[in-house]
C-alpha cells in the first residue's frame, strides 16, 4: 500500500543507519573490541595455567561461566520469541523488532556458545562432546544433559542462522541495489541473486514460515533443556520439575530486557522512531511484564514446594537462598525480576522510554543474579554438611564475563552498521 | 636379506631412534635400564614387598615396604609384627615422605663466620670433629652426646663410641619422656621401664589425661586395643581430661575435669576403692593410714565432676572384673604430676596388677631416655663453660625446652656444635656441624623398642647424596680419631652384634619376617613398701589451676613436632577441627560467645610472662574455661619443668583473653560441624528391629538391575571401630599419587583427598567419624551425567573415571551427592626427589581432570591377574584397599559381596549395616556399620 | 523482444496484471517481479501450490529417525552402563530425535528453497539485474525462450 516516494523514503531511512561511523561509533567499537580481547587473554591465561585461576572449587564446581551460559543462551530466546512465535501469532508490532531481535539471538548464542568451552578444564578436548566416528569406537553419553546442551544449542544456533539468513536475503538485495561498486557486489553475491520473481517469493513466503514453525518449539524447548542441567542432577535446589517452566519464562523475560536495552538506544541514534513507535514499545514490556508475573510466581512456588515438601535437604537449601550467605543476591534477584517489573501495570510508565530502558536493565542484572543464585547456592548446600562450601568470583571470571558483554556489543555494534536493522522488505508490505 | 630380517631391522633402528629422542640423557639411562633386565634381580613392572621398621616415633611399629623400581613406594603395616599388627598410623604413612623429601640434608653442612651453612666433605667435616674433641680435652672440657630415644645395636655402638673417646652420653632426650611415670614406677615398683597397657584383656579402661591414640608410647598399639575395647559393648571406656583431645572423642565417656586436679580425683579413688573389701585386703593398712583424708564433695568441687560422675567411676571400677587405669600424656603435665603418676601407679598396682593389666615383660624400652632435668643439668654445664664437643642426634631440644632455659644462648658456649638430623630443625639451626643421616629405609639397622622385640631396618633405597647412617657415621669418626675401629662398616659392626646375640635360626626369623620376638622373663612386681609411704608422706596436692586455663595438647599429625615438616601431614587435616595447614586455638563456643569471636578472629592469651596470640577456631565440647593450644602452633609448647619429675608443663593458667580484632583464613575443611539432623551418622542409636531394613521400601525400577558375574567390590566401614585418626587418608595419599597442594589451594576448598574423615558433632559436643570416600554407587549420580563416559559404572560394580577421557565439565563432581569427586585445577608437580614418591601402578593426573577413589584398582588388578595365573577366582582377603589395610582399628573391610562366606558378606548383613543417604536411591558399595 | 511494465502502485500493477491475464497472455509468458509478496499473484497466474511442505517434512522425519538411530546405535555398539540406566534410553534418546527433528527440518526446508526458487540465481547475478523497489511485468515474445517456464 505504499507509493515509490513513501517506499524510497523507507530504504533511504533505515539504510541511512549503514552511512560512514561516526568517530563516537568507532570509540564504541574499540572499547568493546578491547574488553573481548582482555576477556580472551584471561581465558587464555586459564588454559595455560588450569581452571584454578577462576574461583570456582569444591563443591561449587559451576560458578560465574555457567552462569553467564544460561543468561546468554536465555538472551538469545526473545530474539526467536519476537521474530517466529509472533510472526506466526502475526503480530503486527513484531517489524520493529524482528531484525535487532534476531541479530541478537545469534550474537547471543555465539556469546553463550563459548561459556561451555570455557568452563572446561580440558577445553582442547571439547570435540570429545561431538558423536563423531572414531578408531576408538567412542561415542558420547546421549543420557547426560550436557550431550542434550550440545544438540540443543547447536541446533538452536544453526535455525537461527537459517532464519536470519532467510530474513535477510530480499534486504541485501536492496542494499545491494543502493551501493555501488565493489561492497555493492558483495551484497549481491550474498542475496543469491535475489529478484523477487512470483516463484522465489512463493517459494521464500512458505519457507520463512516453515522455519518459523521450526523455531516456535525450539523456544520452549532450548532453555527446558538448559534448564534439565540442572533438573535432572540430584542437587537440593536444582532437582525440580518446575525448572523448564521456569527457566523459559525467564529465558523470555531476560531476552525481552535485552532488546529493550538494545532497542531503545538504536532507535534514537539510528532517528528510527517512525518505524519503531512507542506503541511497538509497550507491546514489548507487556510481554516483560507477563514474563516477570510468571517467573515471580515461579519464585514463590519453589520456596512454597521446599516447604511444603518437608524435605530438609530442600528445606535447607531454600532457608539458606533466602537468609544465607548469598541473601543480598537472592533480595535483589526477587527486587529486580518479580516486584520492579510490576510497576509496568501502570500505562504512562510502560510508554515511558527512560523508565522502560532503566528498567531492562535492572531485570538484566536481576535475571544474572537469578542464575547465579540457583548454580552457586543449591551447589554451595548440599547433602554432606561437610561438604558445604562457599564461592567467591576471581578476577579471571569477572573479566571473562566483561569480555562476553565486550564480544556481544562488538557484535551488535558492527551488525548496525553492516545490515539493515529493521526487515526493509516487510517495512514496505506494512 | 628377507622380509622378515628387514623388518627386525626397521623395528631396531626406529626403536633407538625414538630412545635416543626421548628427554634428557638421565631420562634415557633410565628408560634403557627398565628395558634391559638388570643384575640385581629386579624386574620392572613387579613389585617386591620387603620388611622394615618405622622410625618416624618411637614406637617403631613394623612395616612391609613396597619397592617398585628399586625404589619404596609405598609403606604397609606389618600384620604379624606385635607392636602395630598392621595398622600404620598417618605418621608412619608419611615417612616415605620424610625419605624423599626435598628439603633432607644432603652433605656435610658448616656453619661460617656470617651464620651461612656450607657444604664440606666427609673428610673435612670428621676432621673438624676429632680436632675439636681432642681440643677440648686438652682444654678439659667434657665432650657430650645428646641423642633422642635410641635402641638396639646402634646404643651399644654409641656406648662403645663414647667409651673410646671419652665423650659422656648423655641421658636421651624425648619431649614426651614419661618422666613422671617413670619416676614412680622407679620408685614403687622397681621398674625402669614403661610397662605395656593390656587395654585389649581389659573390661573397664579409665585414662586420665593419656592420650592413647595420639602420642602415648605406641600409638598404633593402643589405637588398636581401645577401639576393640570401646566397640565391645559390655566393655566400657571413660576418658578424663580436661580439654578436647581424639582420645577423649572417642571414649564411651568423656569426663571433663578442672586442669590440675586430676590427682585430686585420683586420691579419692584410691580411698573409695581402699575402703571397700574388694581391695582393702590388698591395700596396706600402712599406707592406709597415710592416704590424707578427702571426701566426695571436696573432690566434685575440686574437679568440676559431678557427684553422681564420681560415684559411677568408683561403681563402675568396683564392678568390673578387669580394670585398668592409665595415667600419662597431659595428666602429668602441671606442678601436681608427681602426684597423679604416684597416686595413679598405687591404683594401678591395686586393681590392675593382681590381673596382669600392666605387662613389665614387654616393657617400652624407656631406661636411657632422660627428662627436662637432664637438659637442665645440660644447660647449667654449658653455661659454666665445661662442655666442649656437643653432639645433638635426632633430637631437638632447642624447640622443647622452656624458653626461659635459655638453651639456644647457652649453646653458643660449647666449642664446637655437631648436629645429626635428615632435615634442619631448631636445633641445627644452632649447630656449627650438620651432618646429615641417612633414613631408616636407607640403612641397616636393629631397634628394640619394646623389650625382646627387635625390628630389622634394611637398605631399601640408596641414601641420597651423601647421607650416612648414624652408625657408618660413629665408626668412620672412631677410626679418624682413634686410628682402628671395631668393625669395618655399620652393616659389619651389626653382623658381628647379632652373631653374637642370635642364633642362625633367629637371625633368619629376623630377616625374613622383619622382626623377632625374644620372650622375656615376667618379672615380679611388688610395691615398695617403705618408698611408697614416704612417697604418700611427702604427697603435696597443690590447687588446681586457675582458670581460663590453656592447655598444650599434643598433634597426632606431628607427634611432638617432629613430623611436622612433612607437607602431606598439613594436608591431612587435624580430625576434631579439620583445620589443615597453620596454627590455631580451639576456645568452647561459650568463650567464643562472650568476647564475641568467630572461626578464625585472632585471640590474644597471656600471663604475666607468657603470652600467644593465635586465631581462634570454635570446638564443641570443650569445656568453657578451657583452651586447647596444639603443640605446633607455639614456637615452644613446654612452658616451664617439672622440678619434681622433669616433666615438660604444657598448662599456661590464670589467662586473661583478649581479642586482637584481627581475622585470619583458616583453612577449616569442615563446612559444618553438625550433620544438621540428616542421619549420615544415624543417631541416637537404637537396635534394628526386624522389618526395619525396608525402612525406605525396595527398590523401584522399571529397569532390570544389573547383573555382577564374579566380582561385586564393597566395602563395609564399622563407624564403632573408627577413630577419626585419619591412616587411611594418608595411605590413600601415597597409594594413590593423590596431589599435594598446599595452604592456598586448602583455603581455596581445593583439597584433593580422595578419602576424609568427617567429624560430626552432636548438640553435647560428642563427636563420631564418618570416613568419607566415593561410595561406588550402583546407581551413580555422576556418571549419567558424564556427557562423555569418562565416569561409567564396570561390570565388578566399581564406579570407574576414566581420566584421559574427562574433559573437566565438573558435573559429576556437582551431582555427587557425598562430594568425594576431586578436579584437578592445576598441573600438580611435586618437587624433585619427592616426584620419586609415586606408585607406578596409578597414573598422574594432569591439569582439568576430575579423579576420585577407585576402590584401589590397581590392588584388585595385581589380585586378579595373580588369581587368574592360578585359574581361581580372588579369594577373600586376598585384596584390600590401602585405607582398609592401614586401619589400625580394621573398621575398613574390604571385598567381594557376592562370595556369601567372605567377611564383607557378612558385615553388609549386619544388624548395624546402613548406607549413607540411602532415601536418595543410589544404592552405595559402601555399607557403613552404625555405633550402638 | 521482451516488453516491460513498470509499476509504482501495487493496486494499479495487480489491474495491470489482471488485464494483460484476460487479454490472453499465457501465464507462462509473463515474468512478475514484485517488492515484497503479494499472495494475489499466485492466485492470478494460478500457479501451484509449493512443493516446500515436502521438503520440511522428509527432513523433519529424517532428522528424528536419524537422530534417535545415533542415540541408540552409538550407544549399542559399546555398551557402557552409566547410573544404572538402560542401554537404550528412550526418554533421553527421544530428546535428541526431536532436536534432530527440527535442525534436520529447517536445513532441509532451506534447501529445498534454493532448490525450488533456483537460488543462487547465476544469471541475475551475471547480468547484474537488481532486486527492483518497483513492481515489474516482463512479457516475453512468443518466439523468444521463456525465461522461467515453471
Amino acid at each position: 500500500m505504499q507509493n515509490t516516494s513513501s517506499t524510497e523514503q523507507i530504504e533511504q531511512d533505515v539504510l541511512a543507519a549503514m552511512s560512514r561511523p561516526s568517530r563516537c561509533y568507532l570509540a564504541c567499537i574499540f572499547l568493546a573490541g578491547l574488553v573481548f580481547l582482555g576477556g580472551m587473554a584471561l581465558w587464555s591465561r586459564q588454559i595455560a595455567l588450569g581452571m584454578g585461576v577462576a574461583g570456582i572449587s569444591h563443591p561449587v564446581g559451576w560458578g560465574v561461566y555457567i552462569t553467564d551460559f544460561v543468561f546468554w543462551v536465555g538472551i538469545a530466546h526473545s530474539g526467536t520469541l519476537i521474530s517466529a512465535v509472533l510472526y506466526i501469532f502475526r503480530a503486527r508490532f513484531r517489524t520493529s523488532f524482528n531484525r535487532a531481535a534476531e541479530a541478537m539471538t545469534i550474537f547471543a548464542l555465539m556469546v553463550a556458545g563459548l561459556f561451555p568451552l570455557i568452563h572446561l578444564g580440558r577445553v582442547w578436548l571439547a570435540y570429545f562432546l561431538f558423536p563423531y566416528p572414531n578408531q576408538r569406537q567412542l561415542w558420547v553419553n546421549f543420557r547426560s544433559p550436557l550431550v542434550w546442551d550440545v544438540f540443543a544449542v547447536s541446533t538452536y544456533m544453526l535455525v537461527s542462522l537459517v532464519f536470519f539468513f532467510v530474513g535477510l536475503v530480499p534486504d541485501l538485495a536492496i542494499v545491494a541495489r543502493r551501493r555501488p561498486g565493489f561492497i555493492g557486489k558483495i551484497y549481491r553475491l550474498a542475496s543469491l541473486g535475489w529478484v523477487g520473481n512470483s516463484q522465489q517469493w512463493r517459494h521464500y513466503t512458505k519457507l520463512y514460515f516453515f522455519l518459523a514453525a521450526f523455531a516456535t518449539p525450539l523456544v520452549a524447548s532450548v532453555h527446558s533443556i538448559v534448564s534439565w542441567d540442572f533438573a535432572v542432577s540430584i542437587v537440593p535446589g536444582w532437582h525440580t520439575t518446575i525448572f523448564a517452566p521456569y527457566f523459559v519464562a525467564g529465558a523470555i523475560l531476560s531476552g525481552t530486557a535485552m532488546v529493550i536495552t538494545l532497542v531503545i538506544p538504536m532507535r534514537r541514534l539510528l532517528r528510527l522512531e517512525t518505524y519503531i513507535p512507542i506503541s511497538h514499545i509497550e507491546s514489548i514490556a507487556k510481554i516483560l511484564l507477563l514474563t516477570s508475573l510468571i517467573v515471580g510466581f515461579a519464585y514463590v512456588v519453589e520456596q512454597g514446594l521446599a516447604f511444603y515438601s518437608g524435605n530438609l535437604y530442600e528445606m535447607e537449601q531454600f532457608r539458606f537462598r533466602a537468609l544465607g550467605d548469598y541473601r543480598l543476591l537472592f533480595w535483589i534477584m526477587v527486587s529486580c525480576n518479580a516486584i520492579l517489573p510490576l510497576t509496568l501495570f501502570v500505562g504512562r510508565l510502560r510508554r515511558n522510554l527512560a523508565y522502560l530502558f532503566i528498567l531492562s536493565l535492572l531485570v538484566n542484572v536481576g535475571m544474572w543474579l537469578e542464575r547465579f543464585v540457583i548454580v552457586v547456592t543449591s551447589l554451595a548446600r548440599d547433602f554432606d554438611p561437610y561438604a558445604w562450601g562457599n564461592y567467591t568470583p576471581s578476577f579471571t571470571e569477572i573479566g571473562i564475563t566483561a569480555g562476553s558483554f565486550g564480544l556481544f556489543f562488538l557484535l551488535f555494534l558492527l551488525f548496525i552498521k553492516i545490515l539493515p536493522v529493521l526487515s526493509i522488505t516487510e517495512l514496505k508490505e506494512r | 636379506m628377507d622380509r622378515r630380517q628387514f623388518l627386525q631391522m626397521l623395528g631396531l633402528v626406529s626403536g633407538a631412534a625414538a630412545l635416543s629422542s626421548c628427554g634428557s640423557e638421565k631420562g634415557q639411562k633410565e628408560l634403557v635400564s627398565l628395558l634391559v633386565p638388570a643384575e640385581d634381580g629386579i624386574v620392572p613392572g613387579t613389585e617386591s614387598w620387603q620388611p622394615s621398621t618405622c622410625c618416624e616415633c618411637p614406637a617403631h611399629c613394623g612395616l612391609l615396604t613396597r619397592i617398585r623400581e628399586n625404589r619404596p613406594v609405598k609403606l604397609e603395616g606389618n600384620p604379624q609384627h606385635p607392636v602395630n599388627r598392621g595398622g600404620l598410623c598417618l605418621r608412619g604413612q608419611a615417612s616415605l615422605w620424610r625419605l624423599y623429601h626435598p628439603q633432607r640434608l644432603q652433605t656435610p653442612l658448616k656453619r661460617q663466620a656470617d651464620g651461612r651453612l656450607q657444604a664440606i666433605t666427609w673428610a673435612q667435616a670428621l676432621t673438624e670433629i676429632t680436632e675439636a674433641l681432642q681440643l677440648s680435652r686438652q682444654q678439659g672440657r667434657k665432650n657430650t652426646w645428646l641423642a633422642g630415644r635410641t635402641s638396639g645395636t646402634l646404643s651399644t655402638l654409641i656406648e662403645e663410641f663414647c667409651d673410646s673417646l671419652d665423650i659422656e652420653r648423655l641421658a636421651e632426650f624425648e619431649p614426651f619422656s614419661h618422666a613422671a611415670l617413670r619416676q614412680s614406677y622407679g620408685l614403687l615398683l622397681d621398674q625402669a621401664d614403661l610397662p605395656r597397657y593390656r587395654v585389649e584383656q581389659a573390661d573397664l579402661l579409665i585414662t586420665v589425661g593419656a592420650d592413647l591414640l595420639e602420642t602415648f608410647i605406641s600409638p598404633v598399639d593402643y589405637t588398636a586395643q581401645a577401639s576393640t575395647l570401646a566397640a565391645d559393648q559390655k566393655r566400657h571406656w571413660m576418658h578424663l581430661e580436661p580439654h578436647y583431645s581424639l582420645t577423649g572423642a572417642n571414649a564411651d565417656d568423656r569426663l571433663v575435669l578442672t586442669p590440675g586436679s586430676e590427682g585430686t580425683l585420683l586420691l579419692w579413688l584410691l580411698q573409695s576403692l581402699t575402703s571397700q573389701s574388694r581391695y582393702r585386703s590388698r591395700w596396706p593398712q600402712a599406707l592406709q593410714d597415710l592416704l590424707p583424708s578427702t571426701n566426695l564433695a571436696a573432690t566434685a568441687n575440686a574437679t568440676g565432676l559431678k557427684p553422681q560422675q564420681l560415684q559411677e567411676l568408683v561403681s563402675r571400677l568396683m564392678q568390673a572384673k578387669k580394670p585398668l587405669l592409665i595415667v600419662g600424656g597431659i595428666a602429668t603435665g602441671h606442678r601436681n604430676g608427681q602426684p597423679v603418676a604416684l597416686l595413679g601407679a598405687l591404683l594401678q598396682w591395686l586393681i590392675a596388677l593382681p590381673w596382669a593389666g600392666l605387662d613389665f615383660s614387654a616393657a617400652e624400652n624407656y631406661s636411657r631416655v632422660g627428662s627436662l632435668r637432664d637438659l637442665k643439668d645440660l644447660n647449667q654445664q654449658l653455661a659454666e663453660d665445661r662442655i666442649g664437643v656437643l653432639f645433638v642426634s635426632r633430637c631437638n631440644p632447642v624447640r622443647h625446652s622452656p624458653t626461659e632455659l635459655g638453651l639456644k644462648a647457652a649453646l653458643a658456649k660449647a666449642t664446637l656444635r655437631v648436629g645429626l638430623a635428615d632435615l634442619a630443625d631448631d636445633t641445627t639451626d644452632q649447630m656449627d656441624l650438620i651432618l646429615p643421616l641417612a633414613h631408616g629405609l636407607e640403612t641397616w639397622g636393629d631397634t628394640e623398642p619394646r623389650r625382646g622385640v627387635i625390628g630389622l631396618l634394611q637398605p631399601l633405597a640408596t641414601p641420597r647424596q651423601q647421607a650416612l647412617s648414624e652408625g657408618d657415621l660413629l665408626l668412620k669418626l672412631l677410626k679418624q680419631a682413634t686410628g682402628k675401629s671395631p668393625a669395618a662398616d655399620w652393616e659389619a659392626y651389626l653382623q658381628q652384634t647379632w652373631q653374637k646375640r642370635f642364633s642362625r635360626a633367629q637371625l633368619g626369623q629376623l630377616m625374613k619376617d622383619g622382626y623377632l620376638i625374644e620372650p622375656q622373663p615376667q618379672p615380679s612386681i611388688r610395691l615398695n613398701q617403705a618408698r611408697a609411704a614416704k612417697a604418700l608422706r611427702n604427697l603435696q596436692l597443690q590447687a588446681p589451676l586457675a582458670q581460663p586455663t590453656a592447655v598444650i595438647a599434643p598433634s597426632i599429625r606431628s607427634f611432638d613436632g617432629r613430623s611436622r615438616s612433612l607437607e602431606l601431614l598439613s594436608e591431612i587435616p587435624d580430625p576434631l577441627t579439620t583445620i589443615s595447614y597453620g596454627s590455631w586455638m580451639a576456645v568452647s563456643q561459650q568463650t567464643a560467645d562472650r568476647l564475641r569471636l568467630r572461626d578464625g578472629n585472632e585471640l590474644q592469651i597471656k600471663t604475666a610472662d607468657w603470652q600467644s596470640s593465635q586465631p581462634v577456631r570454635i570446638q564443641p565440647g570443650l569445656a568453657t574455661e578451657i583452651l586447647t593450644l596444639p603443640m605446633d602452633s607455639l614456637p615452644a609448647p613446654v612452658t616451664g619443668i617439672d622440678p619434681l619429675t622433669g616433666e615438660a608443663l604444657r598448662y599456661v593458667e590464670g589467662l586473661q583473653l583478649k581479642p586482637t580484632g584481627k581475622l585470619h583464613r583458616l583453612p577449616i575443611l569442615a563446612g559444618s560441624p553438625s550433620q544438621h539432623g540428616r542421619g549420615l551418622i544415624p543417631k541416637p542409636v537404637q537396635r534394628k528391629k526386624k522389618g526395619d531394613q525396608q525402612h525406605h521400601g525396595p527398590r523401584a525400577s522399571f529397569y532390570p538391575e544389573p547383573e555382577y558375574e564374579n566380582y561385586r567390590w564393597t566395602m563395609a566401614i564399622d563407624l564403632q571401630r573408627c577413630v577419626g585418626c585419619s591412616a587411611c587418608v594418608a595411605s590413600c595419599y601415597i597409594e594413590n599419587n593423590v596431589p599435594v597442594v598446599g595452604a592456598s589451594d586448602h583455603l581455596a576448598g581445593r583439597e584433593m583427598s580422595w578419602l576424609r574423615i568427617e567429624p560430626f558433632y552432636d548438640e553435647h559436643g560428642q563427636v563420631d567419624f564418618l570416613p568419607m570416600l566415593c561410595q561406588h554407587c550402583s546407581y551413580a549420580p555422576c556418571e549419567a551425567v558424564c556427557p562423555v563416559y569418562a565416569a561409567y559404572h564396570n561390570p565388578e560394580g566399581l564406579n570407574v573415571q576414566v581420566y584421559n577421557r574427562c574433559v573437566g565439565t565438573r558435573y559429576c563432581s556437582n551431582n555427587c551427592p557425598y562430594k568425594v569427586r576431586r578436579f584437578n585445577w592445576w598441573q600438580h608437580k611435586r618437587t624433585a626427589p619427592l616426584d620419586q614418591l609415586r606408585n607406578p601402578d596409578v597414573p598422574v593426573r594432569s591439569k582439568g581432570m576430575m579423579e576420585k577413589c577407585t576402590f584401589c584398582l590397581q590392588r584388585i588388578r595385581i589380585a586378579k591377574d595373580r588369581a587368574k595365573d592360578d585359574k581361581r577366582l580372588v579369594q577373600d582377603g586376598e585384596v584390600t584397599t590401602a585405607c582398609a589395610q592401614s586401619c589400625p582399628t580394621g573398621a575398613i573391610v574390604f571385598g567381594n559381596l557376592l562370595d556369601k562366606e567372605s567377611q564383607i558378606y557378612r558385615l553388609t548383613h549386619s544388624q548395624r549395616a546402613y548406607r549413607v543417604l540411602a532415601e536418595l536411591g543410589t544404592e552405595p558399595s559402601v555399607h557403613y556399620l552404625r555405633p550402638e | 523482444m521482451a516488453r516491460q511494465l513498470f509499476f509504482d502502485d501495487q493496486q494499479t500493477f495487480l489491474q495491470q496484471l489482471e488485464q494483460l491475464l484476460s487479454d490472453g497472455i499465457p501465464s507462462g509468458q509473463l515474468d512478475v517481479r514484485t517488492p515484497y509478496h503479494l499472495s494475489e499473484i499466485d492466485t492470478l497466474l494460478g500457479q501451484p501450490p509449493s512443493k516446500l511442505p515436502l521438503f520440511a517434512l522428509g527432513g523433519a522425519l529424517a532428522g528424528f529417525g536419524g537422530g534417535f538411530l545415533l542415540a541408540a546405535l552409538t550407544s549399542l555398539d559399546w555398551p557402557v552402563i552409566t547410573g544404572g540406566k538402560p542401554i537404550v534410553a528412550v526418554p533421553a534418546f527421544l530428546l535428541i530425535g526431536y532436536l534432530m527433528t527440527i535442525l534436520i527440518g529447517s536445513l532441509a526446508s532451506f534447501a529445498g528453497f534454493l532448490l525450488l526458487a533456483r537460488l543462487p540465481q547465476v544469471d541475475a547475478l551475471l547480468e547484474e539485474q537488481d532486486f527492483d523497489s518497483r513492481f515489474i511485468i516482463t512479457i516475453a515474445d512468443e518466439v523468444a525462450p521463456c525465461t522461467t517456464p515453471n
